[in-house]
């Protein structure tokens, strides 16, 4: 019974999601809608947990005194200053909590993000290191993208670069892209049609697949 | 005895008796109603479009005499409904501020009911600026002196819905084609063992295991930054599911940051089954999996801080990924760590290939679960799978066949053929 509920459920639940693709009657979109209702729902549940977890993670940091605990007092006391200035003095802009996201979350998130072009050319120089025929393809390839990404090659008479670069990502570029999405397609069926089916069961403490 | 009255009498009393006469004519003609004429020719039917069963459309004519009207303008109609039951009254549904447009669809109604409709003319004193804008501009118009005139009213009607939409029936066509061949390779699976190519980025599961057991250290597993409704997270829980089976095998420590409450709560119990399954429940360490946030690059970067100071032996990506993909797997790949990716984010599998050793490929990541499993009725499905590439792959010759023959054949081949993949 563990197992045959949550299948069951699963079925009937994606059996419904399946129908109601193809029906358009309205009482089925109205039933859709109200699913979708549930599971935000069901979300923001879920979120108190995730809190929850992560109480309990900083918690246990701090309590066991880890090598690294002074980073869980930042991330409480972030939370305590942000909880207490949401609740008390709303998140509308020109609060306080407002302007401690805008000063503080955004040029964090932006630093990281940052951090990526510096990764994009530690990563590009690892792979454009020509020691293989595919390696010297993919630097060819890449150079000609940016040459063809760059206004300077405009001077450029007796070859055209933005053309070719233009044809590279627009012909086989895409065909490679489609290619891969054809394939993620037949795969989001095929998952889907052997949850439903309870063929595969390792969500459901069923680690090696269904016939258990 | 007029005759007999002196000529300068009648002079006198000419003028005072004109002028009386004009005033009776005029107080007579200011007595007299105005017309005002009402929408003629009302029409209620549903709407072929609409095949939810919520709309209907509703149609009149202008009124025939409706710029006749002395010192008003007609400033456009309003649309009545109401359900057809007794007691029940009609009331404004929608405000058509244009008074040459003669059709309106009444959309919010229920295919259960049936509704009774009636359009009324809004003449507005030609003094007053106001315009039928909406609902509430009624109100004004009235105090103002504006002047409805309702058609005779239409129905009753209800709105009909479809139990079906044909334009998906391709859809349908290929689901069910495609569900039958997937059903039918499971069914053959089970005579006998099915061959699947080796996918390098699965086999090298087992040594990432290996050598993170050797090192004693602990696996890192990332499930993408998608939310449980994202199937590629669903895929992605499907193979930690597999991964932590051997890992509790081997009782090598497997930590899980999520940033989604939901995923969380389903990788915690897939974890926790796993060691039960694999016999090892007392290895289990629920702490290893924990929620850290839903902000993209704050997640990214408290993955990064993991991956420095917990120095995991692998690590695992698998799901969706966005622009934290590169962030993630450099960081990664500077710890020593052997990286085995896997995502349908067709932009972000550069970055994975170019920094992981090794990267699922987009339906390899839905076909991972079957290939760690290797159950005949898993892999089955990959043979389905594979069908069914071939049958696009067959559609895509054909398309680029006709597309080439079209200079000959002409171009409605080519669109007959075309719409049998379009919604």
């Amino acid at each position: 019974m563990r197992l045959q509920i949550p299948i069951a459920l699963g079925f009937l639940a994606g059996a419904f999601m399946i129908v109601q693709f193809f029906v358009p009657y309205y009482a089925l979109q109205m039933y859709y809608e109200q699913l979708l209702d549930w599971a935000i729902i069901i979300g923001a549940f879920a979120l108190v947990l995730g809190l929850g977890s992560l109480f309990r993670s900083h918690i246990d940091k701090i309590r066991s005194r880890h090598p690294d605990y002074i980073y869980s007092f930042v991330a409480l006391i972030s939370f305590a200053v942000m909880f207490f200035f949401g609740i008390f003095y709303g998140v509308n802009p020109r609060t306080t909590f407002d302007w401690i996201f805008n000063n503080i979350q955004v040029p964090l998130e932006a630093t990281v993000f940052s951090l990526l072009a510096f990764f994009m050319a530690s990563a590009a120089y690892r792979t454009f290191r020509a020691r293989s025929v595919e390696a010297t393809l993919l630097l060819v390839v890449a150079v000609i993208i940016m040459l063809g990404r760059v206004p300077i090659t405009d001077y450029i008479k007796f070859v055209d670069i933005h053309g070719f670069s233009e044809w590279l990502m627009s012909i086989p570029a895409t065909a490679a892209k489609r290619g891969i999405l054809f394939g993620v397609a037949l795969g989001i069926v095929a998952t889907s049609l052997r949850i439903l089916l309870g063929i595969e069961r390792s969500h459901l403490g069923g680690g090696g697949g269904a016939g258990r | 005895m007029i005759s007999r009255l002196p000529l300068k009498t009648i002079r006198r009393l000419l003028l005072p008796t004109a002028a009386l006469c004009l005033l009776l004519g005029s107080a007579r003609a200011q007595q007299q109603p105005v017309e005002f004429p009402a929408p003629e020719r009302l029409a209620v039917s549903d709407d072929p479009e609409d095949l939810a069963g919520r709309q209907l459309v509703v149609k009149w004519h202008k009124p025939a005499a409706a710029d006749a009207v002395t010192g008003y303008r007609l400033g456009g109609y309003l649309v009545y409904v109401g359900e057809s039951r007794e007691g029940a009254e009609l009331s404004p549904a929608q405000v058509v501020p244009d008074p040459q447009k003669t059709e309106t669809l009444l959309s919010g109604l229920l295919p259960s009911k049936s509704y009774i409709v009636q359009v009324g003319a809004l003449y507005i004193p030609e003094q007053v600026t106001g315009e039928l804008i909406d609902l509430n501009a009624v109100a004004y118009l009235r105090n103002q002196g504006a002047v409805e005139a309702k058609s005779a009213r239409s129905g009753p009607i209800s709105p009909v819905g479809a139990l079906f939409d044909p334009k998906k029936t391709n859809v349908l066509i290929a689901t069910m084609v495609y569900c039958a061949i997937v059903l039918l390779a499971i069914y053959f699976a089970q005579r006998g063992e099915m061959y699947i190519r080796p996918i390098p980025g699965l086999e090298a599961v087992n040594d990432a295991i290996g050598r993170a057991t050797e090192m004693g250290r602990p696996i890192l597993y990332v499930s993408g930054l998608s939310g449980i409704t994202d199937i590629a997270t669903i895929a992605a829980m499907l193979i930690l599911g597999h991964l932590a089976k051997r890992t509790a095998a081997y009782e090598t420590s497997i930590i899980v940051p999520c940033n989604d409450p939901l995923v969380l709560t389903a990788e915690r119990e897939i974890v926790h089954q796993a060691y039960i399954e694999a016999g090892k429940p007392e290895a289990y360490e629920p702490e290893n999996i924990f929620y850290v946030t839903d902000s993209q690059f704050g997640y990214a970067a408290a993955v990064d801080g993991i991956m420095m100071r917990e120095r995991p032996a692998a690590n695992f990506f698998m799901g969706m990924f966005y622009a934290e993909s590169l962030i993630l797997a450099e960081t990664g790949n500077r710890t020593g760590a052997i990286q085995i990716a896997g995502t349908d984010a067709d932009t972000q599998l550069p970055f994975f290939i170019t920094a992981c050793d090794y990267t699922l490929m987009g339906e390899e990541l839905y076909a991972a679960g079957a290939y760690l499993s290797r159950n005949p009725l898993l892999v089955a499905q990959l043979k389905g799978q594979d069908i069914g590439k071939v049958l696009l792959a067959a559609a895509l010759v054909v398309g680029t066949a006709l597309a080439t023959l079209s200079a000959y054949l002409g171009p409605d081949i080519v669109k007959a053929f075309l719409s049998w993949f379009q919604i």
